[in-house]
Formats: structure tokens, C-alpha cells, sequence
């Protein structure tokens, strides 16, 4: 690792002061609220709360539907992320290549980034409709095979497949970002050696990459969990019979809707909690192989 | 490209080709749907073709929405929230790469944590905040005792209030609060040589100068990157600005506006479904964004940034 | 153009004029979006315009969830409006904090004379203390009905739409058998085939007269005619002759009824404002009051919709202002406009009266909405047809729509899902009272 540092120490602090002062205003300060929210029962326009300690996580821990929904949550994002990172990667490899129509297709490609989500929703319920729209045409065959609204499994496969699309527009930018400021001189020296553009792909290209790799990695499993609120709530909304119900949309049903502010409180400490755990396990085994000089 | 490789062209052509048709399917759908007038917009089986009913749409979303003063506010919002997040990630990496002291992870993981609690989750809080930002630091003094004892001193009563509610600060700050950006230029400078990093010691450079001279240069490709998502980021704001801007007309965002045009399913009864005026507002509001991403695709392309190092 | 980057000031809500203004500002935040969301933000205008005293903000909030949630934000911020638009549903939590004005006795207090035996009781109730006094001013108030082609029940020999269940169910079959391959588009729906159904019987939902007799209420929808209605509707899917047809399938139980496809749906009458405007040519359709099951006395169906809550802690002018905005709605004028312009229906009889007079109902665009008002008051209200008081309403809706949702996926019996639905409800009403522990509704 990195032996070559700064010493000086006062520049250190007065570098990471801004941003720390900031998420301690807006995000550690509220949030330390919602966690003390999640040990009483707290009435929504306040005036007064119960301390009842950890019976809310007793009570979410010990319900099995809430377990469904850790379970989808998981199934849900470790499915999107490697869609979107496979996808992005393949398209950014390729676009790379600079063949003829690259600006088309690396402009074209990070446009769905762009699109805000009341857009995104509409227009992937027509797609998935199985009355109605694309897919139904599946159905004309088969009559039935394709039915989101009362197969949770294909539910699930609806919003990972609407999930992964906005992901891999934004995985693209960061790939294709990575691929281009990798010196040109070291695929030439490849290519000299011998190496086919396949074979250049694995061996200079994707070592390279490691990095980013990482990052989107960390980021896609992160946001699939925290981010997927929209696609659920336009597409199924949390159905059929809870198939698709995320643990964040259920803390947004809970908390925003229900008003349940304790419930909410809790499942987010929990979903907290997870999210840290998978990012700690991916910072500590695979951030190792990652090489950065 | 350097060999001749005709099978593998075709190949590549026909992955993005395919992959471009996918992505872009859903915004088809929505340019088509703007393009319709009620009665078919609402009608089965879902149109493919588009109509000619755009530009009638396009005016009635423009005035309905009142996008102009809109489109200025989420400008100046967006530009903000850039600016400000580049510039802070920047230094904050800097800051726990470069230096060799014990809260480095530390620090990392207090900022890396703030992109797991949604906003959602703690809204109502952070609104709390928003409506007076200085309100953690007057309740540490209350708390200590300060206030008190400052009062005691000088018979000043200290209290602290700034109202961040229907202003650009309380639309800006929250969401330079991020994570991301930061993680992103620690992946970036992890990768500087130890050997940069010596030469510029040796040649006298203090931190700030090496953080200025070289480490920005040679982040351009990533502060590239970076600009295009967080400026699409925060043109996106739905939530946030809902709930702390009131006054509409001065300040109001281009997302919310679209979201009160999109019909809501919950009232028992909804309204008339407008699905071609609210496409039509999402083309519109989806240009800015486009732009910016065409834009900055150059700073994207390899040859103008001297990355042998 | 001015940007203000930084506002050091004292709580500066908008529009507060701190120097000398004749005019007393307030807020209004309202949820409903869309065109429905205009209109509000008309009526917005002529009360500003019909005089000077008082100028209201009204601020929409894309939805009625958001509405109360941004609420409930700036209320412990102290930031908050003096109305919000709150619906049936979210009214538990607001009315055990107390943080309110109630509009009986703030106009009382404020001189302004309201007929409040004028509202319908149907409505009056559901917002009313248990003395009977308003808490809440009803505003879009709405009630269930079925909408049914007419050419489609023609064309199966059907004379009368059916005010039977049975006489329904024949009826399916009837359209059925003539060709019609979706006779009833069905979208479940808490509210009509739950609350508005045990309404209509006058069977209740939970004890304690649904909750408004106590905190310690408990679900009894599973042993009621509801099971046996759910199970009639699910026989019906299984044999054709309703099919699911909700908005995230696609195309929704209204949408299939007006492009042709169904011949019958139920919703709310709100929605006869949307069917007037997307029908095509040539649709020819009515609405009919729901049915009840024979052997069942029909009483009156409740209100769906909102009403305007006044919020504590504002200032006496800002009360005043607000009591005249609220009273301004009251009058027949504002009455037409809101009833001429949305699918809902007048909530006082001398509105109602006003608009019969006129002759609104007795024409296209507007004729069938009087079945609503016929609906609301059909019986005086009884103890079980008050409405519902029930604290986590929103998260019980939910549960129901999931175990019914699965139910109809075929993954259990109608009644397993009832009892699992009731029993997590139960615990959420639980956990209800607990938080509000020694507190009771006013």
C-alpha cells in the first residue's frame, strides 16, 4: 500500500472540516433523532413518546414477514447489481473500442440516466403490462405466462429488470470515464505483443479497471437497497401479496404512510445495519485484490 | 483501431446497437405518449407511433407547470450542488489519501455511513434542521451549559437561527452532504504513484499546491464524470424540495412541478389522467439534463488528458 | 433575478408580512395533484379575490400521504400551515394529538354562523367528536357506486342495474353468456369492499363501534358476511366472470370499463368526472348504488375523500383568515363550482337542494351523481355506520390488500387470508394504543 504521505496534519483536518460539518448537520443530527425514534413509540405530531427499549426490533425481527422482505430485498440487489455491471461493463468495453457511431452509442447510452422517475415507471408499466403492452404479445401465445400482478417471481423479475435500467447508464459513464484515461500506449504495447482485442479486454483493460469496478460495486449494492424505493412503488407496489416489497418500501409504507414512525425507525436501523455489514465484507476480502499502483 | 477485426466489429456494433435499443425504449414510449391527446394516451393497447398532438402538449404542460422561472431555479440549483460537491469531495478525499493519520478510515466511514439511511427515512428530522440550520450547534451549547454561562457574561442570550426553508442553501447543502463523490476520488487517488507524490515533496510543494497542480489535472476525466451524475442528480430532486419549498412560484423545482402534474391514484376518485401532458413535461424536463451529458461527454474522450504519468 | 443566498431571519414563513400589512397571510397545504389540484388552487383565488381582508397560500403537495407527512415536518418545526388537507384514513393520529382547532368551535368562537345539521350525516360523522360537534371541515367528499354500460346489460337482457348481490352475480353471468368475455373489472379495494360493504350492511369492521368507542378495538371482519363476500368475488375471478384489473397490471378497472372491455367497475363517484371526460363516443353508461346482500337492511355508505383541518399553535388572525376561507366554501356558490368542476358531490343539503333546483343533475355531464348523495343518506347514520376511527388504518388497508392479494394468487383460502390479515391488523392497533396510552378520541 501507499508509504508517501503529507505531513502536515492541521492541512488534513482543515480539509475534511467542510463536509464533515455538513453531514453532521444534515445527516448525523436528524438521523441520531430517527434512531432514538426507533426505542419508544413516538406519536407522528408529537407530543409525547413511550420508551419500550428494544421490543420494536423484537417485534420486526420476530415477524416473518418482514424476513420476506430482507429476502427480496437481498435477491433484489444482488440480482440488479450484477445485471447493471455486467451489462455496463460489456457496453463499455465495446464502446471503447471507438469504432464508427461511438459518440452515437455513448451518448445514446447515458441518457436513461437522465429521465426522472414518474417517466421511468410509465413507461415500464407499458412495457410489462400483460394486458396491454409489450409483453402482452408473450401472453397471446401462452395465455397467462406472463402475469407480474399475480406471480410474485416475475414481479420481482419486473422491478430487478426496471431497477438494473437506470444502474447501468450510470455504471457505463463511470466504466467508460475509467477505460478512456487508461493510457493508450499501454493497449498499443499490447496489441504489438500479440494480444487480440479479447484477450487486451482481460488482461490490460480489466486490471485497470479495478478500482472503478469496486466503486460501482459498492455503490449498486448500496443504492439497490436504499434507492429502490420509485421503481417499487410505480411498478407493484410492494405486491403481489407482498412479493416485491422492499425493505425500504416497506419503511416508506410504514414511516411516510402509515405513519409508524417507530416501525420505520427500526427497519431502517436494521437495513442500516445490513448495508454496513455487506459494504464492510466487500471493503475488507474483495477491496484486497483490488489493485490501485 | 489498431488491427482488423471485421467479425468482431459487427459483433460490437450489434451489442451496443441492442443495448442502445433497450435503454432507449422507455423514452420512446414516453416521447409517443406526449404526442397523443387524451383519449388515446389513455386507450389499450399502448401506442407505438407516435402522433401529432406534441407541440399542443409541449404548451399546455409549459404553461400548466409554469416551467420558465422553474427551469431557472433547478438551474441554479443544480449548478450549486455541482460546483459545491466537486469541490468538497476533492479536498475531503484529499484529505484522508494523502495524509497519514489515525482517523483516516475513520473519517471514511462517517461519510461512507450517510449514503445508507435514505432520505426518506429521516425527512421529517432533517426538515427540522433545515428549518434552522444552527440548531444542533445551540442545542451543544444549551446542553453544556455555554449558553447560560455566555449570558452570564456578557448578558447576551445567544440564539442561533438560520432558516434555510425556500432558499437555494437549504436546496444545495443537503445534497452536497453525499458520499459518493467522495469514495470516488479516494478509488481515483489511491491510484496516484507514491513516486508523484515524492517528486513533489522534494521539489518543496506543499500539500495544497500538489492538490491544486497535479491531483486536480490529472482528476478531469473524474470530475468529468462526477459533474454529469450530480448535476442530473439534483435536477431529479423530488422528495426534498417538496417539503421544504412553499413558495412555488420563486423557488419551486422542475421535478415537483412534474409530480404534481402525473396523476395521483391514491385520491378515492383521481383525477382526469393527463399522461400526454405530464410525458410532455418529462421530454421537456429531460432536455437540460441530455445536454449537459452531451456536453461533458468530451472531457470523457481519451487524447485530451496527458494521463502518462 | 433576485437570489437570496442566505436568510437570516427570524422564522420567515412565507407571505408573514412583518411590516404594517393590511393583509393577514396564511397557508392552505392541500394534497390532491393534477387537474384536481387546480381546481383547488382556483377556489384559492376566488376567496382571494371575493375580498381583502385576508390573502390564503395554498400550496399542493402531490398527494394526500405527502400532504400530512410534510405536515407532521413542519409542525415540530413549528413551520406549518394553518390548514392541511387530511384524509379519512390519516385523521387517527392528528385527532389523538389534539393539535388542532376544531371548526365547530372555531367558528363558533369567531361569530360565524354555520348550519352544521345542514351537512349530510353521513359525512358530518366520520369528522365528528362523539358529541357530535365537527372537528374537521368536510371539503371533496365522495362515496362508492358501481358504473356499468349500459349496452353491455341491455344486450343481457338486464332491465334494472341489480341492488342485489345476487341479482349481481346473476347479472354476470347474464353478460357473460352474451358475449362479453370481462363482465366485472374488479381491483380490490379496502375501501369499497371492506369499509363502504360493511357500511352498506351495517356490519361492523372492528369493535368498539369501529374504534369510536375506545383505543382497544379489535378487527372482526373475518367473521362477518365480508368472508363470504371476498369468497363470492374470488368464485367469480375463478370462473371468469370478473377479472383483476388494477392500475399496476396495466390498465385499470376504470380504463378497461371505458375502452369497452368490461362492463362493470366500482369506484368512487369522484371518478364520474374522469369517465365523463376519457370515454370515447358512443360509451353509454350509468352508475348504480352498491349492492347488499339479501336478508341485509341497506343503511348508508360513508364519505371517502378529505376534509380541511385547522391547526394549533397560529396566530388569532391567521384563524380568522381561516375561518372565512373555510366558511366561503361553505356557500352554494363554491358548492357548484367544486361540484361542477370535479366528480365530487356537495356535502350540505341546502347545496344539494341548490344544485337540484338548477337542474345540474338532470343532464349529461353531471346526471347519475344524485345516486351518490341517495347512497350517503340512505338510513340515518346507526353506531356501525358512523365511519371508522381506527389508529394505523393505512398499514390495516395494507394488510388486507395483501392477503387478499394472495388469496386471489391461489397461495391460500380467502378466510386464512382474512384471519392472518385481521390478526396482523390487530397487532398494529395494538401497537397503536400503546403509543397513545391513555389517551382517548375527543
Amino acid at each position: 500500500m501507499r508509504r508517501a504521505y503529507f505531513k502536515n496534519n492541521w492541512i488534513a483536518a482543515l480539509v475534511v472540516a467542510p463536509q464533515l460539518l455538513i453531514i453532521f448537520v444534515f445527516f448525523y443530527w436528524p438521523a441520531s433523532q430517527a434512531v432514538y425514534w426507533a426505542f419508544t413509540l413516538e406519536q407522528p405530531w408529537g407530543g409525547g413518546n413511550t420508551w419500550v427499549g428494544l421490543d420494536n426490533f423484537r417485534q420486526a425481527l420476530g415477524d416473518p414477514v418482514y424476513w420476506q422482505s430482507v429476502t427480496a430485498s437481498i435477491i433484489f440487489a444482488l440480482s440488479s447489481t450484477v445485471l447493471a455491471m455486467g451489462m455496463a461493463l460489456i457496453l463499455a468495453l465495446f464502446a471503447d473500442r471507438q469504432l464508427k457511431g461511438y459518440k452515437i452509442f455513448r451518448i445514446g447510452l447515458i441518457w436513461p440516466y437522465a429521465i426522472a422517475a414518474p417517466a421511468v415507471g410509465l413507461a415500464f408499466r407499458f412495457v410489462f403490462n400483460p394486458n396491454a403492452g409489450l409483453l402482452s404479445f408473450v401472453n397471446k401465445a401462452m395465455p397467462g405466462l406472463w402475469d407480474p400482478t399475480l406471480n410474485g417471481n416475475q414481479a420481482l423479475i419486473m422491478v430487478i429488470v426496471a431497477g438494473s435500467w437506470k444502474l447501468i447508464s450510470y455504471n457505463f459513464i463511470f466504466f467508460l470515464a475509467a477505460l478512456q484515461s487508461i493510457p493508450r500506449s499501454l493497449v498499443e504495447a499490447g496489441a504489438m505483443d500479440g494480444a487480440g482485442v479479447l484477450r487486451r479486454m482481460r488482461d490490460i483493460q480489466l486490471p485497470l479497471l479495478a478500482p472503478t469496478f469496486f466503486f460501482i460495486l459498492v455503490i449498486n449494492i448500496t443504492d439497490s437497497f436504499t434507492d429502490s424505493f420509485g421503481i417499487i412503488d410505480t411498478l407493484t407496489g410492494g405486491g403481489p401479496a407482498r412479493a416485491t416489497d422492499l425493505m425500504v418500501y416497506k419503511i416508506y409504507s410504514d414511516g411516510f404512510r402509515g405513519f409508524d414512525y417507530s416501525g420505520a425507525a427500526t427497519q431502517s436501523i436494521i437495513l442500516m445495519v445490513l448495508v454496513i455489514a455487506l459494504t464492510f465484507v466487500q471493503f475488507r476480502y474483495i477491496e484486497r485484490r483490488v489493485h490501485y499502483t | 483501431m489498431i488491427e482488423r477485426t471485421p467479425i468482431l466489429n459487427v459483433a460490437t456494433h450489434l451489442i451496443l446497437i441492442t443495448g442502445l435499443a433497450l435503454l432507449l425504449l422507455p423514452v420512446w414510449i414516453a416521447y409517443v405518449a406526449a404526442t397523443h391527446d387524451l383519449q388515446t394516451v389513455n386507450s389499450a393497447p399502448v401506442e407505438i407511433w407516435p402522433g401529432d398532438q406534441l407541440w399542443i402538449n409541449v404548451q399546455a404542460a409549459w404553461t400548466q407547470a409554469d416551467f420558465g422561472p422553474k427551469f431557472v431555479n433547478t438551474f441554479i440549483v443544480s449548478v450549486g450542488v455541482v460546483v459545491g460537491k466537486i469541490t468538497i469531495a476533492a479536498i475531503t478525499a484529499f484529505g484522508i489519501v494523502f495524509f497519514n493519520h489515525r482517523l483516516r478510515m475513520a473519517i471514511f466511514w462517517l461519510i461512507f455511513i450517510t449514503l445508507m439511511l435514505p432520505l426518506e427515512v429521516r425527512i421529517v428530522p432533517t426538515y427540522a434542521v433545515a428549518a434552522n440550520a444552527l440548531m444542533p450547534f445551540q442545542t451543544i451549547l444549551d446542553w453544556t451549559g455555554m449558553t447560560w454561562l455566555i449570558e452570564r457574561a456578557s448578558g447576551v442570550r445567544v440564539d442561533l437561527q438560520w432558516n434555510m426553508l425556500n432558499s437555494y442553501t437549504g436546496l444545495i447543502l443537503p445534497l452536497i452532504a453525499t458520499a459518493t463523490g467522495t469514495f470516488l476520488y479516494r478509488q481515483f487517488f489511491l491510484t496516484i504513484p507514491d513516486e508523484l507524490v515524492e517528486a513533489a515533496k522534494m521539489d518543496g510543494a506543499g500539500p495544497l499546491r500538489f492538490l491544486w497542480q497535479v491531483l486536480i489535472p490529472l482528476s478531469r476525466t473524474n470530475i468529468a464524470a462526477l459533474a454529469t451524475i450530480m448535476f442530473v442528480y439534483s435536477w431529479n430532486q423530488y422528495l426534498w424540495p417538496l417539503l421544504i419549498i412553499t413558495d412555488r412560484a420563486n423557488y419551486g423545482l422542475v421535478v415537483v412541478e412534474l409530480g404534481n402534474l402525473v396523476p395521483d391514484a391514491m385520491t378515492t376518485g383521481g383525477g382526469v389522467p393527463n399522461w400526454h401532458i405530464a410525458m410532455a413535461a418529462t421530454l421537456m424536463v429531460m432536455i437540460p439534463p441530455i445536454l449537459v451529458v452531451i456536453f461533458m461527454q468530451r472531457w470523457f474522450v481519451r487524447g485530451l488528458i496527458n494521463t502518462d504519468k | 433575478m433576485n437570489i437570496k443566498i442566505t436568510t437570516l431571519a427570524l422564522l420567515a414563513t412565507t407571505g408573514m408580512a412583518g411590516a404594517a400589512a393590511a393583509q393577514t397571510s396564511f397557508e392552505y397545504w392541500y394534497g390532491l395533484s393534477g387537474d384536481l389540484g387546480n381546481v383547488v388552487q382556483e377556489t384559492c383565488n376566488r376567496f382571494n379575490a371575493s375580498q381583502s381582508e385576508y390573502e390564503i397560500v395554498c400550496v399542493g403537495q402531490d398527494g394526500y400521504e405527502a400532504a400530512v407527512q410534510n405536515t407532521i415536518a413542519a409542525f415540530r418545526a413549528n413551520q406549518h400551515p394553518t390548514i392541511v388537507q387530511s384524509f379519512d384514513a390519516g385523521t387517527a393520529d392528528l385527532m389523538l394529538s389534539g393539535e388542532f382547532y376544531p371548526v365547530q368551535q372555531m367558528m363558533a368562537d369567531y361569530d360565524i354562523e354555520i348550519d352544521w345539521s345542514n351537512y349530510f350525516p353521513g359525512i358530518s360523522n366520520y369528522y365528528a367528536a362523539a358529541t357530535g360537534e365537527l372537528f374537521s371541515m368536510p371539503f371533496n367528499s365522495s362515496t362508492p357506486v358501481y358504473y356499468y354500460n349500459e349496452d353491455m346489460l341491455a344486450a343481457a337482457g338486464i332491465e334494472e342495474a341489480p341492488l342485489t348481490w345476487e341479482g349481481f352475480a346473476e347479472a354476470l353471468v347474464a353478460i357473460k353468456d352474451s358475449g362479453v368475455d370481462c363482465p366485472y373489472a374488479y381491483a380490490p379495494s379496502t375501501w369499497i369492499d371492506l369499509e363502504q360493504f360493511s357500511m352498506a350492511h351495517n356490519i361492523p369492521v372492528a369493535s368498539n363501534d369501529n374504534g369510536y368507542a375506545g383505543l382497544d378495538s379489535e378487527l372482526l371482519f373475518n367473521t362477518t358476511q365480508h368472508v363470504q363476500h371476498m369468497e363470492n368475488i374470488q368464485s367469480w375471478i375463478n370462473d371468469g366472470y370478473a377479472h383483476i384489473r388494477t392500475a399496476q397490471s396495466g390498465l385499470s378497472a376504470r380504463d378497461s370499463f371505458v375502452q369497452g372491455e368490461c362492463a362493470i367497475f366500482f369506484s368512487s363517484i369522484a371518478d364520474h368526472n374522469t369517465v365523463g371526460k376519457i370515454a370515447p363516443e358512443g360509451l353509454n353508461w350509468e352508475v348504480q348504488m352498491i349492492p347488499v346482500y339479501e336478508g341485509f337492511e341497506r343503511h348508508n355508505t360513508v364519505v371517502g375523500g378529505a376534509s380541511l383541518w385547522v391547526l394549533s399553535g397560529k396566530t388569532e388572525e391567521e384563524y380568522r383568515g381561516a375561518a372565512a376561507y373555510l366558511s366561503f366554501l361553505a356557500t352554494p356558490e363554491s358548492e357548484e363550482f367544486w361540484a361542477s368542476n370535479t366528480g365530487y358531490i356537495p356535502v350540505t343539503q341546502t347545496g344539494y337542494d341548490a344544485l337540484i333546483d338548477k337542474g345540474f343533475y338532470d343532464a349529461a355531464p353531471y346526471a347519475g351523481r344524485e345516486i351518490a348523495i341517495r347512497s350517503l343518506t340512505y338510513t340515518a347514520p346507526t353506531n356501525l355506520t358512523r365511519g371508522i376511527r381506527l389508529g394505523g388504518f393505512i398499514q390495516i388497508r395494507s394488510e388486507w390488500t395483501n392477503e387478499v392479494g394472495a388469496a386471489l394468487a391461489g397461495q391460500k383460502t380467502m378466510q386464512e387470508a382474512l384471519d392472518t390479515a385481521v390478526e396482523r391488523g390487530n397487532v398494529i392497533l395494538d401497537r397503536f394504543a400503546r403509543t397513545y396510552a391513555g389517551k382517548t378520541f375527543p
